[in-house]
């Protein structure tokens, strides 16, 4: 007896214990940060910089500008061999481009009517790094899977070379592995493992062709607070007609009774804009060589001018690829002609348009 | 007695035109329309500044081709985006000759239109609006028409315009003539076959100084509180309310506002470097369209012979 009241005394008090209270549950991330997200913006000070320290710095900046630039002409690189290289069919992912929006637009089709278009600059993109499906495992699984997925390898691209000396050491390292200069934007992009390409590729914009319909990813232009009217379109209420202190306020927002609560989603006042999405099926109307810009039709694209797009090929089944795009990607050709047009659309230095007369 | 007002108003309209047509050339009043003095004007006495910008003919063309200036505004510049735009607007210059004209001047456009009996349209009126930058650059033209105001509005690079032909060249007083819709209608009628006036080389730009008459109200705008040079009868027609608020609203400072200036318009230095872009081009489209008006001049006799 004395022993059980002793073993319930022991229990009780091994509960008191404080190490014992889980005060919060600890969940394990799901996702493992990819090696490649390391701290960039370098706080330097140039007090301690000599005048011929930063002369030697900029000469050592611009040979190897100038060894990139090379790279882009002269390497192997550059003139891929689309014989060698697998076929395509309409289920590979190639890589996409990282573009900058410039800007908007009128061009006139060939019937009269004026399109509203987007300017996008692809600005110095290359391959950074090809990680293959077996290495790439950004989930963190505890079971082993064993249904067999589409496996999917990750290109990994910079565009806008900056100068090393603004970024810390861990961000240009990964570059200096592949011999490049370190890169504003590194984006990632999911590819089939048969479009694979080498580090050091440049992309253009002759990647994509004049008619096809791409996806453009990027931020939308950040709006701050914003309060119902602006942010979900309502109504509001009347100005006048004795209606007072609530011009622009949202109105109800639940009922009573058995569900006498908010309702998770309901359409209420906050943060507007800054957001990721996708605009789907965009169609590419010109297309300037030297300059790498491209001409999409509509002004949707999201963000402002000078945001970061990320275009892919369109995943919607009606617009996608029905013939091979430049695979796996479009390589620096000399002789090419300056701009491409679409068929629907009328060049500036044709003749005025006419109409037949039937 | 209204309809002895009107036949005085029409009258004084009627004088009024003559007297402007015989005398357009002596005319001694003042451009407002133009902002920067022109070369001859100047003087040696001004600040070397400001000799520097006028004895920079590229900085005319400010004038002569206003879309080839951006949008000031920051948010939208971008430069790449800008010389791109500049070279399709060469390119359709190079296509179409698209004449020097300004508000208050007559033009004849002649558009491709599918709808049409021939294919073509002409339309003939007033410009009373131009704006826009870039190839979004468009004008308005106003007209009556068997008694109806009609007023349309062109894109200057559409590739459907076939032909711009500038009728009278001439500048008005205000810088949108938006107070014809409320003037009487002879101030905007304008026959479908006029002949164009061809101004002698190297004469400015005349400006025109007519001022119109207003009908009575009501009024599509305020035309009372937005400074109007180009009305002879505005006060007229306000009542003490009218004249009260104008002097309310009136807004004095704005022309000191330096960051307001600043804000609307171009740095002289990106001008420069504008002008120096495309210079040469438009040098040599106003060497072909001075040809072409050569030719134009030889033909004209021939026709009035026939």
């Amino acid at each position: 007896m004395a022993t059980t009241n002793l073993n319930i005394l022991r229990n009780a008090l091994n509960k008191l214990r404080i190490d014992h209270v889980f005060t919060r549950s600890f969940q394990t991330p799901k996702f493992r940060p990819p090696h490649w997200y390391l701290p960039k913006d370098r706080v330097g000070s140039e007090e301690s910089l000599t005048q011929e320290n930063k002369k030697f710095i900029e000469e050592v900046m611009q040979e190897r500008m100038k060894a990139q630039a090379m790279l882009e002409t002269e390497s192997p690189l550059s003139n891929i061999d689309t014989s060698q290289t697998a076929q395509w069919n309409p289920l590979t992912r190639r890589v996409g481009l990282i573009a900058r929006k410039i800007g908007n637009y009128p061009l006139w089709s060939k019937d009269g009517k004026k399109v509203q278009t987007t300017l996008l600059q692809v600005v110095d993109n290359h391959v950074i790094k090809y990680i293959p499906p077996e290495e790439f495992n950004p989930m963190i699984i505890r079971k082993p899977v064993w249904k067999e997925k589409k496996k999917l390898g990750c290109l990994l691209v910079g565009a806008e070379t900056i100068d090393p000396s603004t970024v810390t050491k861990e961000y240009c390292g990964l570059f200096n592995q592949v011999g490049m200069l370190p890169k504003r934007i590194l984006c990632r992009f999911m590819v089939s493992p048969n479009a694979c390409l080498p580090s050091g590729t440049p992309l253009f914009a002759t990647h994509f062709r004049v008619g096809d319909h791409i996806d453009i990813r990027s931020k939308t232009m950040d709006r701050g607070f914003q309060g119902v009217m602006k942010r979900w379109g309502f109504k509001g209420m009347p100005a006048s007609h004795g209606v007072t202190k609530t011009h622009r306020r949202p109105g109800n927002i639940g009922a009573g009774g058995e569900k006498a609560r908010v309702w998770p989603g309901t359409k209420m006042p906050g943060h507007m804009g800054n957001r990721w999405r996708t605009l789907r099926g965009v169609k590419i109307l010109r297309i300037n060589v030297k300059h790498n810009v491209i001409w999409t039709l509509g002004v949707a694209i999201p963000g402002e001018t000078g945001a970061m797009c990320y275009l892919f090929d369109t995943v919607l089944p009606l617009k996608k690829h029905k013939t091979s795009p430049p695979f796996p990607t479009q390589p620096l050709i000399k002789d090419l002609p300056l701009e491409y047009y679409d068929e629907s659309i009328q060049p500036f230095d044709n003749n005025s348009i006419t109409f037949e007369e039937t | 007695m209204a309809l002895a007002i009107r036949r005085y108003n029409d009258i004084l309209c009627a004088t009024k035109w003559f007297i402007r047509r015989d005398c357009r050339v002596f005319s001694t009043l003042p451009e407002t329309v133009e902002q920067y003095p022109k070369p001859q004007v100047v003087k040696e006495q001004r600040s070397s500044r400001i000799r520097a910008n006028a004895s920079n003919p590229k900085l005319a063309y400010r004038q002569i081709y206003p879309e080839f200036l951006p949008d000031p505004n920051p948010k939208w510049r971008n430069s790449l985006r800008e010389k791109l735009e500049r070279a399709d607007m060469l390119k359709r210059r190079s296509q179409i000759d698209i004449p020097e004209f300004y508000v208050g001047s007559i033009l004849a456009v002649t558009v491709a239109d599918p709808h049409a009996q021939g294919k073509v349209t002409k339309f003939v009126g007033i410009c009373i609006e131009r704006k826009g930058c870039g190839l979004r650059a468009e004008f308005t033209l106003r007209n009556v028409v068997d008694h109806q105001g009609v007023e349309v509005r062109y894109d200057l690079y559409d590739p459907t315009v076939q032909k711009i032909q500038v009728l009278r060249l001439e500048k008005r007083l205000d810088d949108k003539l938006f107070y014809l819709r409320d003037a009487l209608p002879e101030y905007s009628t304008f026959a479908f076959d006029m002949d164009p006036e061809i101004l002698p080389e190297g004469t400015p730009v005349p400006v025109n100084a007519v001022q119109v008459i207003l009908k009575p109200r009501p009024w599509l705008e305020r035309w009372e509180r937005q400074e109007l040079k180009g009305v002879a009868n505005i006060e007229e027609h306000l009542k003490e309310k009218d004249r009260v608020r104008r002097e309310l609203r009136a807004t004095p400072w704005e022309k000191y506002d330096l960051m307001k200036t600043y804000r609307k318009t171009i740095p002289v230095e990106d001008q420069n470097k504008i002008w120096a872009e495309v210079n040469s081009q438009l040098e040599q489209l106003q060497l072909t369209r001075k040809k072409m008006s050569r030719k134009r001049i030889f033909n004209t006799p021939k026709v009035q012979l026939g």
